[in-house]
């Protein structure tokens, strides 16, 4: 029996819920074994407007059933991005939205702007979390007003789905939610990474070179189904899990928990099948209970 | 990528046999056919395994024939270690031939490693002989118990750091010039085959996190400035190119649970 796994999410009709998460798919044509059949959108590596070089090494560290990671950010710009990516990008099957940063409200206005009408380019996700920037990134993240202001300042800027990334170094991610949702965004991924450390008892000081780096993998999965469902919860427009998702079961998680469809990012660098992997894992789940379409999930979702 | 035939390989593959080759040094084989065929002296593979730790772990292919693929490698943490224990039969994700690996032109070629950095160097001996190279392998390790006890090429010098065996000094030291000069090593060894060939080939260690070119973990820095992938455009990089000083010259493996 197939399942209808067809998805609307912030103004994009996907085929699936299941989504390559930012930084972990590159710009999708690194890997060959990339599994792109059951992908229903894929998120690009963070873009700046201008190129920028990253951290310096050591960029990651494995922590239990996690990885911490600084890479700052590495990209080739925008106008490299418009010319060697999105060209590919329109050939296929599925949207990309391009994950968008800046150090200024007005500098991410700026690349929306850019990047605006490129063919190959169906959305944006403004990345308001990044915890490996010096400027900007969490910044506009953790504070409602400057969240608001980058998000108008996209808005403005573009027809185009506008999705917004946040992050989970708040004390309430329903004051940040609503403020993007006010703002005018489309929907809300949630969460990025969480700020970590670790030392290295052989040199006495952190084992990343920017000292600081961002949680990942299924060590932060429990924090982040519970803070997606804070989101979910607080707003109206649609909301994108992500947090440690390796199978489906934990994919289901984020989807009754209130999400509408979710990402994939750690999990990918292990198994490069994962996307397509859960996906079919949550068509087997709905089928297995009898469910004709991903909408039947019943869903957890007390309104506050 | 080039069109067509499938160049990157995701294997079950099963471990065949283990052996040692050192104090704390062993090489496992296992069966994975596709790889061992495609396989390029330098280039690696990313294992993974039920029980280990979350990310993949990288190795050079020691040695290929046939249907199987060897590794070489030393208990340095919970995740070598899992692997150390693996029984016959046992099985093992492979993802590769991943990465750059060594460019053999010349009549000779002398291949120079330092404790684990045998990892890639029967490969290259083989390719290098194949190529029509002379190939002289110098070999070095702080003392004799911790030189590998395999070799290959038509000449093998010793060299250890206590004078237990062979040279008494280092492999670079050991090393006579060559039309290629390959190597690999600690970071801080290849740091001083730079200062004598800067066109030497080094095959670099750096942590990592996929392997395939997406998560850019696993930066080199170069001498021109920026970052690029020891995955992808590396692990084998002409030794003037990197900036040496920037890249970490010890990798502490105390990780996971």
């Amino acid at each position: 029996m197939s399942v209808d796994m067809a998805v609307a999410v912030g103004g994009l009709e996907l085929r699936g819920p299941v989504l390559a998460a930012s930084g972990t798919f590159g710009y999708g044509t690194e890997v060959p074994l990339l599994e792109r059949r059951a992908l229903g959108a894929m998120v690009s590596k963070g873009i700046f407007l201008r190129p920028r070089a990253g951290t310096p090494p050591p960029r990651i560290a494995e922590t239990p059933s996690g990885m911490l990671n600084a890479i700052g950010l590495q990209g080739p710009g925008a106008d490299a991005l418009v010319r060697d990516y999105a060209p590919r990008w329109a050939e296929w099957d599925f949207p990309v939205l391009v994950n968008i940063n800046g150090e200024s409200a007005s500098e991410y206005g700026e690349l929306t702007a850019r990047l605006d009408g490129v063919p190959g380019i169906a959305g944006f996700e403004i990345n308001i979390s990044c915890p490996n920037v010096e400027q900007g990134g969490l910044y506009f993240g953790n504070d409602p007003r400057a969240a608001a202001a980058v998000t108008e300042a996209v808005r403005r800027r573009t027809k185009l789905p506008v999705w917004v990334k946040l992050t989970p170094m708040v004390s309430d991610i329903g004051v940040i939610a609503r403020a993007v949702e006010s703002a005018g965004a489309d929907a809300l991924c949630a969460i990025n990474t969480f700020v970590g450390m670790s030392i290295d008892l052989n040199a006495y000081k952190p084992r990343l070179s920017f000292r600081t780096g961002g949680l990942s993998g299924p060590a932060i999965r429990p924090l982040a189904v519970h803070l997606a469902h804070q989101a979910a919860r607080a707003v109206r427009i649609p909301v994108v899990g992500i947090g440690g998702i390796a199978c489906a079961d934990d994919a289901l998680e984020f989807l009754v928990a209130g999400c509408t469809a979710v990402q994939v990012g750690t999990a990918t660098f292990v198994n490069p099948k994962a996307i397509a992997e859960v996906h079919d894992g949550i068509a087997a789940f709905l089928a297995a209970r009898g469910f004709a379409t991903l909408a039947e999930l019943p869903r957890y979702l007390p309104r506050d | 990528m080039s069109g067509g035939r499938p160049s990157l390989f995701l294997l079950d593959a099963p471990v065949t046999s283990k052996r040692p080759a050192a104090r704390g040094m062993f090489v496992i084989s296992m069966r994975a056919p596709e790889i061992a065929r495609a396989v390029r002296a330098g280039q690696f593979v990313n294992l993974g395994w039920a029980g280990g730790p979350l990310l993949r772990r990288p190795f050079s292919v020691y040695r290929a024939e046939d249907d199987e693929i060897e590794v070489v490698l030393k208990s340095v943490g919970a995740g070598t270690e899992q692997l150390l224990a693996m029984k016959h039969g046992g099985v093992v994700s492979c993802l590769g031939p991943l990465g750059r690996g060594f460019d053999l032109k010349g009549k000779s070629a002398v291949l120079i490693s330092g404790g684990l950095g045998v990892a890639p160097m029967p490969l290259a001996a083989r390719d290098a002989k194949a190529a029509g190279l002379r190939v002289t392998w110098v070999h070095g390790a702080r003392t004799a118990a911790e030189l590998c006890a395999e070799s290959a090429g038509d000449e093998v010098v010793w060299a250890t750091d206590d004078g237990s065996k062979g040279f008494h000094g280092t492999a670079v030291a050991a090393a006579a010039d060559a039309d290629v000069v390959l190597a690999c090593g600690p970071n801080r060894m290849l740091a001083a085959v730079a200062e004598r060939w800067p066109e030497a080939q080094v095959a670099v260690e750096t942590y990592m996190g996929c392997g395939t070119g997406v998560c850019l973990g696993c930066a080199v820095p170069l001498k021109r400035g920026g970052y690029d992938r020891a995955c992808k455009e590396g692990p084998v990089y002409r030794a003037a190119d990197i900036d040496w000083p920037a890249l970490p010259s010890h990798l502490s493996y105390a990780v996971t649970a």
